[in-house]
């Protein structure tokens, strides 16, 4: 184990997240409605007519890093969810019909929005959550973006963002305001190229920040995207990381190796899996995942630019595309291996993970690997088992070295 | 022919899935184009001459599977897949995947690198029905999806073509829902086995034969005496009719079959397209319109509703779900459903399964027992 510097913005981080949730539970009471967002959506629009987005995936994350995703759970799993559904599924679920709630309740919606960019799973979870706190449900969706975006589909997805917003007026009883939308813009894009900026970090040699390190700063840009307080708070960051390369404070101690990780992290095991790379003084560098929110929208055309933007994400694009990214990332942070975590939860980033591990080593010839197991349940680890996939690559990454 | 002819007939259509398809392909010279069901407009890959083939999955050596799909990935899906690894689908020069879950939508890909196909397509339906952006938008991509075809063919589809494919499925969705009305004024006519295994065949063969076959059918049927027999009146919901043998426990057991919304059931048969209208439009129009499954709740007609409602209308006496293990739309479906029934008083029993082996003892002691708590001895 080795000795860390703690970062001065966790300080800030905790006074943040405190802030969110209480403003989570005042909004009800002073009549600002709280719309449940999914992670990847268009929040500005939430933000520019003054209502609370809340995440309930972030819910599901905490869960997980608590260890009591599997408790949780339960509840769902006694009503006949599966648990072979996505674990922040089931904690969210799970959470509605549990008498115990040991990691606070989960902000209740009083309108819920979903979008399908990520996943198919959200709307079907959100769906259950519009019928069990009988609220309105609106779904935001995006087709798949097969190859080049396709201008119908962009259109569609723009249509929507109309829909959305005639309906938000009805909600609200108020015009939509345009300028506020561009000044929610405008600090969307601050707080992600902020983001951005500390992320790439990770590509010095030694790096003073690494994919774990984002895993933990990563709240408040899915929570806070949209509002000054992100921005300060990567900037913040930035300023940090900066700091602490320049004094020697890097991410592990004597890092020899760099390598690409696919793709959410095991909220629970984050500690282990950090200890465990960086005993090995691997740094795991890079992820699509924490990139995820790398927005940059034109303030010339909102709505046109949020719907590129929302529509063409990532997880949305063919599998040939995500392969190229992964190589992008691989290359651009100078990786020397990768690691594949094929999560049971989450079907849209976890299939295909076993045949674009093939393409990637043979593109690279880079050692790679897929282990499996459950981003947030513990139920689904083993230790032995995911300790039995990566030693054998900490091995090849050592000899491909020599 | 008889009715005992043409029922035979095509259940060996159903047990040789390939058969049908292989004869065509060698009399017409032509091309066959999959479609993973359902929900696919075959009128378009027929109206393009191609041959669609709805692969409803089957007892395939999953193994084949493991290097590409994870454990908790659908068995339809394994199997389907498992089935092309197997080249128990080499004659399929074309596929087309229609998106209703994260399995179909990513599976497209993993398809393409395992088990590559000159055309292989993704119908991207949208996910929500009750906005205007929705047809607009499935408007364009039955277009697209038409472009696709033609480029596969080399040839043009003409609107003349569309409607013509469009008046043939409708013959054969018309005929097929008379069936359905036959076997449930005269079940001992026509049993549920023998319903869904012809349903079951409409995948498999083409649609000018099978309505032939089908008029037949029906007009042996239409001169049969009704034998009045008291049955117990079930509906099954799900995403697939699997294992076609629970039909068998449920006939031995006086079920009678009377709705579903299962996707190799009434979903296949369900709505019409216009025919005045602009086909693609049309095409559209009926995709909007069909039952709600796991894949569309439209706000509109809620599935627990319509479950509710459709159970009053048909004077339905139990539900049985019968959910495929690792279908997730289904699962987040499921308790709400079923407290819905439960609270309009209806009987339910959740089946789960999985194309992997053949169907356990287990299935049809569970049919057996439902059966006898909501059917009581007089009824049977
Ligand atoms: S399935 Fe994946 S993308 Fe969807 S909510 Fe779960 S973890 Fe997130």
């Amino acid at each position: 184990m080795f000795k860390r510097v703690p970062f001065k913005t966790a300080g800030l981080m905790k006074k943040l997240m405190g802030e969110y949730y209480e403003k989570g539970a005042r909004s009800q009471k002073e009549g600002i409605p709280v719309a449940w967002m999914t992670a990847v959506s268009p929040v500005e629009i939430i933000y520019a007519a003054g209502l609370f987005p809340y995440y309930p995936e972030n819910f599901g994350a905490l869960a997980g890093a608590r260890k009591i995703a599997d408790k949780l759970s339960l509840s769902a799993e006694a009503k006949g969810y599966s648990h072979d559904l996505c674990a922040y599924a089931r904690c969210g679920i799970g959470d509605a019909y549990a008498t115990e709630h040991p990691v606070g309740k989960i902000v209740e919606p009083n309108i819920i929005f979903a979008c399908n960019t990520q996943c198919g799973t959200l709307p079907k979870w959100f769906e259950v959550a519009s019928r069990f706190y009988d609220v309105p449900y609106f779904l935001l969706d995006s087709p798949l973006v097969g190859g080049e975006p396709e201008e119908a589909c962009r259109d569609y997805f723009l249509q929507q963002l109309k829909e959305m917003i005639a309906y938000l007026e009805e909600v609200t009883g108020r015009p939509f305001d345009y300028d506020r939308l561009r000044e929610v813009l405008h600090l969307s894009n601050e707080a992600c190229r902020l983001w951005n900026e500390v992320l790439d970090t990770a590509a010095r040699k030694p790096a003073p920040f690494g994919f774990f390190d984002a895993s933990f700063h990563m709240a408040p840009i899915v929570t806070w995207r949209g509002t000054q307080e992100a921005v300060t708070y990567y900037r913040e960051l930035k300023k940090e990381v900066d700091e602490r390369d320049k004094a020697g404070i890097y991410a592990i101690p004597e890092e020899h190796f760099k390598v690409y990780f696919d793709h959410i992290p095991l909220w629970p095991r984050l500690r282990w899996f950090s200890e465990l790379f960086a005993s090995h003084h691997t740094l795991v560098a890079v992820s699509q995942y924490t990139h995820s929110w790398s927005y940059s929208f034109d303030l010339e055309r909102p709505l046109e630019s949020l719907a590129a933007n929302y529509l063409e994400e990532f997880v949305n694009r063919s599998f040939d595309y995500r392969v190229q990214l992964k190589l992008n990332f691989i290359e651009k942070y100078g990786c020397d291996g990768f690691v594949f975590f094929s999560n049971r939860s989450c079907k849209s980033t976890g299939l295909g993970l076993y045949d674009k591990r093939n393409i990637v080593a043979e593109k690279t010839g880079l050692p790679g690997v897929v282990f499996e197991a459950d981003m947030s349940d513990e139920r689904f680890f083993s230790e032995e088992q995911v300790l039995g996939r990566l030693e054998p690559f900490f091995e090849q990454l050592k000899s491909a070295a020599r | 022919m008889h009715k005992e002819e043409i029922i035979e007939f095509l259940q060996k259509v159903v047990e040789k899935p390939d058969w049908k398809v292989r004869e065509w392909k060698e009399q017409e010279k032509g091309k066959a184009v999959g479609f993973l069901l359902t929900d696919v407009p075959e009128e378009l890959i027929h109206a393009a001459g191609f041959f669609p083939y709805g692969i409803s999955g089957g007892r395939a050596r999953m193994e084949f599977a493991d290097a590409h799909l994870q454990s908790w990935t659908c068995s339809f899906v394994r199997s389907s897949l498992s089935l092309a690894l197997e080249g128990k689908l080499d004659f399929l020069d074309g596929l087309i995947i229609p998106q209703t879950c994260d399995t179909t939508r990513n599976v497209s890909g993993i398809w393409q690198h395992a088990n590559p196909l000159p055309f292989l397509q993704e119908y991207r339906l949208p996910r929500q029905v009750d906005r205007p952006s929705a047809r607009n938008y499935l408007i364009y991509e039955l277009n697209r999806l038409k472009e696709e075809l033609e480029k596969f063919s080399g040839r043009k589809i003409t609107e003349e073509k569309i409607k013509e494919s469009i008046a043939l499925y409708n013959d054969n969705r018309n005929l097929l829902a008379r069936l359905f009305v036959l076997h449930e004024q005269n079940p001992a006519a026509i049993s549920n086995r023998e319903l869904y295994t012809i349903i079951e065949a409409a995948l498999l063969m083409p649609v000018e034969i099978l309505n032939k076959y089908l008029n037949g059918l029906i007009e042996a049927l239409e001169n049969e005496e009704a034998a009045p027999k008291s049955k117990i009146r079930l509906f099954i919901s799900g995403t697939l009719l699997e294992p076609l043998e629970i039909l068998d426990f449920i006939d031995e057991n006086g079920g009678l079959v009377v709705g579903d919304d299962l996707k190799n059931g009434s979903r296949y048969i369900d709505a019409q397209v216009q025919t005045n209208d602009d086909p693609l439009a049309a095409l559209a129009d009926r995709q909007l319109k069909r039952i709600p499954g796991a894949f569309y709740d439209p706000p509109h007609n809620p599935r627990r509703h319509f479950l509710v409602k459709t159970a009053r209308d048909k004077k339905v006496q139990g539900v049985i779900f019968l959910h495929l293990r690792n279908c997730e739309p289904e699962n987040y479906d499921f308790y709400d459903n079923m407290q819905a029934l439960e609270e309009s008083g209806i009987p339910a029993i959740r089946i789960e399964t999985e194309f992997v082996t053949a169907p356990s003892g287990q299935i049809r002691t569970r049919v057996e027992a439902f059966l006898e708590m909501i059917g009581g001895e007089g009824n049977v």
